[in-house]
């Protein structure tokens, strides 16, 4: 028999340690009596938000479902999940998982199949898969097996600051504006407009620093001139000439962005486009709110503010994907529950609530169409349904692998060395491509 | 004095060799507290690292799939994110330590004075360390914001340019550094001051009534009575500067490109971000080895230093 | 030494004294800066920090102080940072100085082999252990529980605790306890009432210094807990992390200002204490 030295280590403490109640898990969704309690495993960015209103108007709903809401900050947020649910008895029933994790959770085999027997035997008969524009659900989708539903959904857009073109002179942009267009006028929106002989309004700042969402803004110019992440197969695709135009067109924006901009990403950029110091901003169009609309934390309005795709390359706009899921553990012994609660959230009902409540950008096809509670949310809509679209087009999200983000790390390694000058283009993308390579075998 | 006399009175009031079994005791127990909790809580850990740095990972169970041999380790070494980490891990250190150490011991020596104020100073020369790490690194990131930041202000104002300190590559290993110097300076600070503060007073009332000057003070009475404290302070922040990664990720986030990038930033990333934990396993028992190699020479030093004097 | 000599040695040593007065306090406020403009952010509304130039006049709001404090979590994990870092302080300095000792004074066997393994064991990279340490606690049911933590910090405060003490008993005559051993005093008893009084200002700066460490820790918090035993640098870090907003610097800052709080008051105490027991002792002596 082997015994492994630290299975002794651990039966030895095991024996000193306090022990611990099986308590019975209440069943279904629980009676006044006994109601039922759920965990759910959240990014620290909304976990309060949910726990304070979300869970209170679910409870209309359901009132004895108990929703106990932890949240973790974004970056250990996949680590963090993966070590409770891989455990005999994890705490969270459900887990919110972001974009690229979907796959990484599956391919572990904790996840439950939403469109299986037994949820379906859950679901509501007005649920409606279909109305689920195709791409922010196949965010939760693989191999061809649903395990999550959408429930915060997000693209990487394009934020005009309308003034600053009025002020140069140029028209404000629409969706079918092209990267030859954008990169023509960015010269002319570097300013000085107090004039006091130095800069003071720049044409972009976005994600340059080394993070792993800096390469999300080269994969979308990349795949809006036609380029690929992967192979089919799975083999890098990226260091081909389209993926190096796309990061020289990159590294070209830090040309016409503020001094220092080098190491600028999400909070930086926000800054600056927020104070008014930059006319565009390639960014989540989920900050849209405290970008135009609330005036503690914006100097602009939501007159000046336009959203809309990234600039159109040969190929389509561009809008990458970032899609919040819920997905449910197997394991759980409240999956009746904690469908429960996803299924109320992403119906047409939850969904248009959330969006019109807490500001949560939809993805239904029913919510995009109608008319939004807040007018600053009208071309949000607009931006989202076209973005969704252009996104599915041209496959634009992080990697489909259950090894997503140890590439989207190379990634940010290479594209990070490239933006700051230390290899060229060419270089890092072959470096990248033989670690992606290397990763994915 | 009353210790001397008890010394005297005492000589040969207790025979030798009482009950050697229970002395041996005695001695060890003070040992085993440390012993038993670090045992208790660190070698399950240490071991599960050595298993899994030699194994492939199962991440539907976080243990161990199968033997891989030097497998880990081989993808490490050739890593050159690894080695480049390992490099600017030695930058860092090799500018950090001395400067702290220097830096901390001469401003302990510098404001050694007794007055009222001194407790007041000495509790608020540990504010910069109970900063978080994450707030301190993007205090910094805020101050030398190119765009924002008050330090590039206050030097456009005298005409000195504009800096990217967080931006240029050099600039932004200095910035490391100057964050990190920040931070821990005043740890060797405080630990210098307790040390004088417990230096015996007559050594130095003896040697002014010599006539001594502070320079022979310094260099033959204060020194060498420091040595001890001074090798332990190097050893502890040697020790605590190895693991940086806070403020690297807080302030420059290992970058631009991989400048900042230090070994346990690259590891928390290989493990965190990657999920790559065998490899991280692995890089983490190389540092390990190396970390424990180098302290032993430091020890082996100041076993040298201590004895010399 | 002749008298005439004294007065101006005196003087000279009264400038030189006001020299190292002045010398602290400008050092001090030196290395306080960037505390000073947390401080000051804290107070601004989240359009007003980054603002190029940067402002020194602003209209002040409470808002981040109030709205932070009411969330429950903060609260709770203010409580929990005091808990885990008080108590893995006090345990650390209890078995480290004890282990110092031993290192430093008694002769045993090994122990110089032990203590130096003890040392090396710090140099361990945290990430490595943060994910088994979590494994343990999984199985003994132990996650999200403040022992967790407190045993989890133990082992780089012991280590480090054991190595200074180290130093700082090692610079003390040698005389003190062998007189008090002689005089009959046992092991312990030459340890708790000669050795520990007079290392009081090293073993309370250790304290200090333990306490900061653990008051400041976020991986292991991170991994092991949950809700119950969260901490606030794990708050912290999900505010600068806010990957909806964008981080609220207002926020950040204001939280960052409410931790140093505490640790600052309870370093002004132990100061306090410090040097009445050292007066106390050297009137005793």
């Amino acid at each position: 028999m082997k015994i492994r030295i630290h299975e002794l280590l651990a039966g030895a403490a095991l024996a000193g340690a306090l022990s611990f109640g099986l308590s019975a898990h209440a069943e279904g969704l629980g009676t006044p009596d006994d109601p039922v309690e759920i965990h759910m495993l959240a990014n620290e960015a909304f976990a309060n938000q949910w726990q304070q209103n979300m869970v209170p108007e679910f409870n209309k709903a359901y009132p004895n479902i108990k929703v106990v809401i932890d949240g973790v900050p974004y970056s250990e947020l996949l680590a963090k999940s993966l070590l409770d649910a891989t455990g005999p008895d994890p705490r969270y029933d459900i887990l919110i998982a972001d974009d690229p994790w979907v796959p990484q959770l599956a391919e572990a085999g904790v996840l439950l199949d939403l469109k299986g027997d037994e949820v379906a035997g859950w679901t509501a008969d007005d649920y409606e898969w279909d109305d689920f524009y195709a791409a922010p659900l196949a965010a939760s989708e693989w191999k061809d097996v649903q395990y999550g539903v959408p429930l915060r959904s997000n693209l990487l857009l394009m934020f005009v600051n309308k003034s600053i073109y009025e002020a140069a002179d140029l028209p404000a942009p629409t969706p079918e504006l092209t990267w030859e267009d954008y990169l023509e006028q960015a010269p002319k929106l570097v300013m000085d407009r107090d004039g006091n002989g130095q800069a003071d309004t720049w044409a972009i700042d976005t994600y340059f620093t080394r993070d792993a969402l800096t390469p999300t803004i080269w994969q979308t110019i990349m795949n809006s001139n036609g380029g690929k992440l992967l192979t089919d197969d799975g083999k890098a695709a990226f260091n081909d000439e389209t993926g190096v135009e796309a990061l020289k067109t990159h590294i070209k924006l830090l040309d016409f962005a503020p001094p220092g901009a080098v190491s600028h990403g999400f909070n930086e950029s926000l800054q600056a486009f927020r104070q008014g110091q930059t006319a565009t901003m390639f960014m989540w169009g989920s900050v849209f709110k405290g970008t135009a609309v609330s005036p503690e934390t914006t100097t602009l309005t939501p007159d000046e503010v336009g959203i809309q795709i990234m600039p159109v390359g040969s190929k389509t706009g561009g809008a990458h994907r970032g899609i919040w899921s819920g997905t449910i553990n197997n394991k759980s012994e409240n999956r009746q529950a904690a469908w429960a609660l996803l299924e109320w959230l992403s119906s047409k009902e939850g969904e248009q609530w959330h969006a019109n409540t807490l500001g949560v950008f939809p993805a239904r096809k029913s919510t995009l169409d109608s008319t939004p509670d807040s007018e600053w949310m009208a071309p949000v809509f607009v931006a989202l349904k076209n973005g969704y679209s252009v996104a599915g087009e041209g496959g634009m999200w992080r990697p489909r692998t259950p090894k997503s983000d140890a590439v989207q790390q190379v990634l940010a390694d290479e594209v990070a060395r490239a933006i700051a000058g230390q290899i060229t283009p060419e270089e890092a993308l072959d470096t990248a491509a033989d670690r992606v390579n290397d990763v994915l075998n | 004095m009353a210790v001397e006399t008890a010394m005297k009175g005492a000589r040969k009031a207790r025979p030798r060799k009482t009950v050697p079994m229970i002395d041996w005791l005695t001695r060890w127990s003070f040992m085993m507290p440390a012993i038993v909790i670090l045992l208790a809580v660190l070698a399950y850990p240490i071991l599960y690292t050595l298993e899994i740095s030699f194994s492939s990972l199962d991440l539907g169970s976080f243990t161990a799939n199968e033997w891989v041999g030097w497998e880990n380790y081989g993808d490490v070494l050739k890593d050159r994110g690894f080695w480049n980490a390992m490099k600017v891990t030695g930058i860092y250190l090799a500018w950090a330590m001395p400067i702290q150490m220097i830096l901390g011991f001469g401003i302990a020596y510098l404001i050694n004075a007794e007055w009222k104020g001194r407790g007041v100073v000495r509790a608020l020369f540990l504010i910069p360390m109970v900063v978080a790490p994450v707030v301190a690194g993007g205090i910094w990131r805020m101050m030398l914001d190119p765009l924002w930041g008050l330090v590039n202000y206050l030097l456009g104002l005298l005409g000195l340019g504009n800096p990217d300190w967080l931006g240029n590559p050099t600039l932004a290993m200095a910035t490391l550094v100057i964050i990190d110097t920040w931070r821990w300076t005043p740890f060797v600070v405080l630990i210098a001051t307790a040390a004088l503060m417990a230096l015996p007073k007559d050594v130095f009332e003896a040697a002014d009534i010599d006539g001594a000057n502070w320079w022979t003070k310094l260099w033959s009475i204060t020194v060498p009575l420091l040595v001890p404290i001074i090798a332990a302070t190097f050893v502890v922040r040697w020790l605590g500067a190895v693991k940086m990664f806070d403020i690297a990720l807080a302030a420059t986030r290992g970058g631009p490109g991989d400048a900042t990038n230090v070994i346990n930033l690259y590891i928390y990333e290989q493990a965190f971000r990657s999920l790559r934990f065998a490899e991280s396993a692995a890089m983490a028992v190389i540092v390990l080895v190396m970390t424990m190699m180098l302290t032993g020479l430091f020890l082996i030093g100041t076993r040298k230093l201590e004895d010399n004097y | 030494m002749t008298a005439a000599t004294l007065p101006g040695y005196r003087k000279r040593k009264r400038v030189g004294r006001q020299v190292r007065i002045w010398a602290g306090v400008a050092l001090c406020v030196l290395f306080l800066f960037p505390v000073f403009w947390m401080v000051l952010s804290s107070f601004k509304l989240p359009r007003d920090i980054f603002t190029t130039p940067p402002v020194l006049f602003f209209d002040p709001t409470l808002e981040t102080y109030i709205s932070y404090m009411q969330r429950a979590d903060i609260s709770r994990r203010m409580v929990n940072t005091v808990t885990v870092a008080t108590g893995s302080g006090l345990l650390s300095i209890v078995a480290g100085a004890m282990a110092g000792y031993a290192l430093a004074r008694i002769r045993i066997k090994g122990a110089a082999t032990l203590g130096v393994l003890i040392l090396m064991s710090r140099g361990v990279p945290p990430i490595a252990l943060a994910v088994p340490m979590f494994l343990v606690a999984r199985k003994l049911g132990l996650t999200d529980k403040h022992i967790t933590l407190i045993l989890a910090y133990c082992t780089f405060l012991i280590p480090y605790v054991m190595w200074l003490m180290r130093g700082f008993f090692k610079g003390l005559p040698k005389e003190l306890e062998e007189a008090a051993l002689l005089d009959g005093c046992s092991r312990y008893g030459a340890f708790f009432k000669i050795i520990v009084p007079i290392s009081l200002p090293g073993l309370l700066s250790t304290l200090i210094f333990s306490v900061i460490l653990a008051w400041e820790e976020l991986l292991f918090a991170l991994v092991l807990t949950n809700r119950n035993a969260s901490t606030i640098p794990v708050a912290i870090a999900g505010i600068a992390g806010d990957t909806v907003n964008g981080a609220n610097w207002g926020a950040l800052t204001a939280v960052g200002t409410l931790t140093v709080v505490p640790v600052v008051i309870f370093a002004l105490l132990v100061q306090k204490w410090l040097i009445k027991g050292l007066a106390e002792g050297a009137t005793k002596g």
